[in-house]
């Protein structure tokens, strides 16, 4: 005779959650171009951190008498126009790419999900507010603004972490919102309301976790190209305000003019910033198909 | 002579985690003229085996890994993909699901018509449209004309339905496959469109295959049925031996699942235990073996041949006539099917062999949350 | 539908306005003195005087923010503190050159991504798909200044067969007159100058394109692929179609939908990315104009460049949008 069966009375949604994540890491670890990017990213910040271990020799100090070598034994990637180490700026260069993307990719988060975050949950006249200044700094195309903002501020490593972090708000902004918009009605949201869960509650326990994996995806993706816009604004000549520090965008102005005797000088910090991109966009990639909810099996 | 004959057909899908076994040797027969229904639950294999018959499963995943199709004397997993062209819409018409995403979004209704008679006759385009007014007038819809013009989201579901099978019989196909296509609508609507479908399949003589999990819609409307689990056609009878003497275990599952207006006492629903199986596994033994309470030790290993009820029988796969077949070791009796569960004092069905504990336990219930993960 | 033009023009007013605030702020609310900072070394008693009528910078924030308003209304965008000429008419000249840059990269970007991304989709899981995303993948990984320098190493110092900056071999002249160089030299019938400016025009256009190009092949070849798998491309199988019909009719007819909104996105970020360009090849545009003048702290110039390229990206998302409704049969009805 058949029994029937009682179920474990177990929230839906706190159980998915945590198997989300385990779930995720596995489909990750199983994913190739994924990995590629981590072993990409994992140079880089290893060149970041270990750069003052491992550069062989002073980034700022060159004398002109060695200037302009292409890659030997004593300099293994060359000397640039001042006669400074190529590798040791390289590897300097990778701490201000990795300081300040990663700094303005926080900031655009913190900006931008406060903003969206606040235009999702109450709705309304503010929602509308903020949006329309989201689209206002998103009327400005992308590095014009951070070009505009260095402009008005000055050049200062605090003044670009800031522009950059300008251009990447608005999208995490709108993120945000519209994340938080599609969770309000869900049923399992109706029903922690129906016993009684109040409205922080809720934001905290229910409708941000769910927000949370399209926000990584993005902001791994951001960190991409927050880290060519900061080279960016280094080739335009919005870099750190010293002129002798090493980052990877100033080193290609630099060895713009010398493009035909010496074009080492324009691939070594071109493949580096190349490289981290390249990392941080297939870590993007394989982040949202290991946490797209939809496709578990 | 048969004008739809499926031989021994196997499909399977090769996905990321393996190979799914869709479809496991499914064969039946169909004269002119005749209406069948294909019944059984989601993903036992209905739907693939309609989609292999017209060559259209799902690529790269989906095979034709054995097995013929024989329509009209010619084998149609041997043909080409243009000569299968040819056939498709013409000769054999599909009507599909979900109205509601079956229709171009951004084509008017009057192109989408018209291009299924232009791409197999060669009309003028207002020959063509012509056609498809009276086509539309055929199926009720009022003010064909204007219609046309319209883009399918300004109809409703049920009207969406008769566009489809306008269509569909365009061309006045020689065999008419419908997959499931009132599942979508509503039931008064279920209604009317099962009631067009079967006018214009009996008016013109259209041969019909019809596609559902809802027992009571093949009852009005088909001459057979075959039933399916798991991939296998699990019983074959004329629909009135089905509903009168229902012989295995799952069609009678089936049938006291449901309640009846017609019977007298109220008598107690008696859901099938379990889930459908995993078909990620190739079988081994019955299908039907863990949600079945008439088990024997045989269904655990071997899996049942699909074999006349009445043992000794000649086998008449069409027709008024043909014979009432199902796969099974130890079918209920007579008195067992009206009931809907063994009469034996104490019987026990056969536990399962060691090491298939585990089939046992997923398919009795469980937490639907728990199941995947703990057989995986 | 005409109501639905009105209303999203109604919505980018405040839009409009916002901007027009935020322009105003970056120069009458430059931190410290504004006045000061525009004139930079330039500043001498009687010139600061004179910049500080011009702008109303005595008067409250709101009057001055109504005179800002009449100013550009009327098309005065200040002038350059370089050489006092009015910013208008200085951008005017530079213009064109920035427009056909980025139409050039937007016909690459548009000609190679739309049949890449179809052939990917098309060709899903094996070697092509492969090549299509790794194409892709680098194309939003390789800034473009790096690309540009790049290829100028490869073409024009390497194999010698593309100038390496500029729009035009400076030994042969051209009399501006609509300031579009394949224009002008095509009015004097000089077809080896024409010619000549289409060569110098290769390059910069690949680099600025790469971008859009990356995302204009992922986006047709989700779209592609989004599309195929939907119930009405397997109907129109069953009816027994060419491949070609339902390739054309039913799978690229609805997936032009996301492809087009996408393009008309990624003119923005082609009227940024022509700054770069214009600086790395040298090419005669705003672009450039801009980033020098940033060096040489003309303010009035920059808020120009960003003022202009805003509008022209709100109006082009303006018509995005109308385009999409016009497509899509569901909004329009």
């Amino acid at each position: 005779m058949p029994r029937p069966q009682t179920l474990p009375a177990r929230p839906v949604a706190t159980r998915a959650t945590r198997g989300l994540w385990g779930d995720a890491l596995r489909r990750l670890l199983r994913n190739g171009p994924a990995l590629v990017g981590l072993f990409f990213i994992a140079v880089f910040v290893a060149a970041a951190v270990l750069a003052p271990v491992i550069a062989p020799f002073d980034p700022l100090a060159g004398k002109l008498v060695d200037r302009l070598q292409p890659p030997n034994a004593v300099h293994l990637l060359g000397t640039d126009l001042q006669g400074r180490d190529e590798l040791s700026r390289i590897l300097y260069g990778a701490q201000v790419s990795l300081v300040v993307g990663v700094v303005s990719v926080l900031m655009a988060l913190g900006m931008g999900g406060v903003v969206g975050a606040a235009a999702g949950a109450a709705g309304g006249r503010l929602d509308n507010v903020l949006m329309r200044v989201v689209d206002v700094l998103l009327a400005i195309p992308g590095i014009l603004l951070a070009i505009g903002i260095v402009a008005w501020l000055d050049r200062g490593l605090p003044q670009i972490m800031l522009a950059v972090a300008a251009t990447n708000a608005p999208i995490f902004a709108r993120l945000l919102r519209a994340s938080l918009l599609a969770n309000r009605d869900v049923d399992y949201v109706t029903a922690a309301r129906s016993i009684g869960a109040s409205k922080m509650r809720i934001l905290l326990r229910h409708m941000l976790p769910n927000s949370l994996t399209s926000l990584i995806v993005a902001a791994t993706l951001a960190l991409a190209t927050a880290i060519i816009d900061v080279a960016g604004l280094g080739f335009l000549g919005l870099g750190p305000p010293d002129p002798r520090t090493a980052e990877w965008g100033t080193m290609l102005t630099d060895a713009t003019q010398f493009l035909r005797q010496a074009p080492y000088l324009i691939f070594f910090p071109g493949v580096a910033i190349v490289i981290s991109a390249i990392g941080f966009n297939l870590l993007g990639d394989g982040l949202r198909e290991s946490l797209d909810p939809r496709l578990r099996r | 002579m048969a004008l739809l004959s499926v031989e021994d057909l196997v499909v399977h899908f090769r996905t990321h985690e393996g190979t799914i076994y869709a479809v496991n040797g499914v064969s039946f027969a169909l004269d002119e003229g005749e209406r069948l229904g294909l019944v059984g639950e989601s993903g036992c294999g209905k739907s693939v085996t309609n989609l292999a018959i017209i060559g259209l499963l799902p690529k790269p995943a989906g095979r034709i890994e054995a097995g013929r199709v024989v329509f009209d004397g010619q084998d149609l997993t041997r043909l080409s993909e243009s000569d299968l062209r040819e056939i498709r819409g013409r000769d054999v018409a599909m009507i599909f699901q979900d109205p509601m995403t079956s229709l171009n979004p951004v084509l008017t209704i009057e192109e989408q018509m018209v291009e299924t008679i232009q791409a197999h006759r060669r009309v003028s385009r207002a020959d063509a449209r012509t056609r498809a007014v009276e086509l539309l007038t055929m199926v009720g819809i009022p003010d064909p004309a204007e219609r046309l013009r319209s883009f399918p989201h300004q109809f409703s579901g049920g009207m969406r339905q008769r566009v489809m099978i306008a269509m569909a019989l365009a061309l006045k196909p020689k065999l008419l496959i419908a997959d499931e296509p009132t599942t979508a609508l509503d039931v008064t609507i279920q209604a009317q469109v099962l009631e067009l479908i079967r006018d214009l399949t009996t008016g013109g003589g259209t041969t019909l295959i019809l596609i559902t999990h809802d027992l009571g819609v093949v009852a009005g409307l088909t001459q057979r049925i075959n039933v399916m689990y798991a991939g296998y056609i699990v019983e074959t009878a004329t629909t009135t031996e089905l509903f009168g003497r229902p012989s295995h275990p799952y069609t009678v599952g089936l049938l006291h699942s449901i309640p009846r207006l017609d019977e007298g006492a109220p008598e107690e629903l008696i859901p099938i235990e379990g889930r459908p199986p995993d078909m990620r596994h190739a079988p081994v033994g019955c299908p039907f073996a863990p949600r079945c309470a008439w088990r024997i030790d045989e269904c655990w290993v071997v899996n049942p041949p699909i074999r006349p009820l009445v043992a000794g029988t000649p086998v008449v796969a069409t027709g008024p006539a043909a014979t009432h077949r199902i796969a099974c070791h130890h079918p209920p009796t007579a008195a067992e099917a009206v009931v809907g569960r063994p009469l034996v004092p104490g019987w026990v069905p056969a536990p399962p062999p060691a090491g298939r504990l585990d089939e046992l336990s997923a398919a009795s219930g469980g937490s639907p949350v728990d199941g995947p993960e703990a057989r995986s | 539908m005409g109501r639905y033009i009105i209303r999203r023009i109604i919505a980018a007013i405040p839009v409009l306005f916002g901007l027009s605030i935020v322009l105003f702020a970056f120069i009458h609310l430059l931190p410290g003195d504004p006045a000061a900072a525009l004139l930079g070394q330039h500043a001498t008693p009687e010139l600061t005087a004179k910049i500080r009528t011009q702008l109303g910078l005595d008067k409250p924030l709101y009057e001055q923010y109504l005179l800002y308003l009449g100013q550009v209304l009327h098309g005065d965008f200040g002038r350059s503190v370089i050489n006092n000429r009015p910013v208008l008419s200085e951008f005017a000249i530079r213009f064109p050159g920035t427009v056909e840059l980025t139409l050039g990269a937007l016909l690459f970007a548009v000609g190679l991504g739309i049949p890449l991304g179809r052939f990917g989709a098309r060709h899903v899981q094996r070697l092509g798909d492969g090549m299509v995303t790794v194409v892709s993948l680098l194309g939003v990984s390789i800034p473009i200044f790096v690309l540009g320098l790049t290829l100028q190493y490869i073409f024009a110092v390497q194999l010698k067969v593309l100038p390496t900056s500029g729009i035009l071999d400076p030994r042969i002249d051209i009399p501006a007159v609509t300031h579009f160089i394949l224009i002008d030299t095509l009015l004097v019938g000089n077809w080896g100058a024409f010619v000549d400016a289409l060569r110098h025009l290769i390059l910069p256009a690949i680099a600025l394109g790469s971008i859009p190009l990356a995302i204009i092949t992922r986006i047709t070849r989700a779209a592609v692929l989004d599309v195929s798998n939907e119930d009405y491309v397997r109907t129109a199988r069953a009816k027994g179609l060419t491949e070609r019909r339902v390739d054309d009719r039913h799978i690229m007819r609805n997936a032009w939908l996301p492809v087009v909104t996408v393009i008309g996105l990624q003119i923005g970020g082609l009227l940024a990315g022509a700054v770069i360009t214009e600086t790395v090849f040298s090419w005669n545009g705003v672009g450039r104009w801009t980033v020098e003048a940033i060096q040489d702290h003309d303010y009035f110039v920059v808020q120009s460049t960003i003022l202009i390229f805003a509008l022209i990206f709100l109006v082009v998302n303006l018509i995005v949008d109308i385009g999409y409704a016009f497509l899509n049969p569901r909004i329009r009805y």
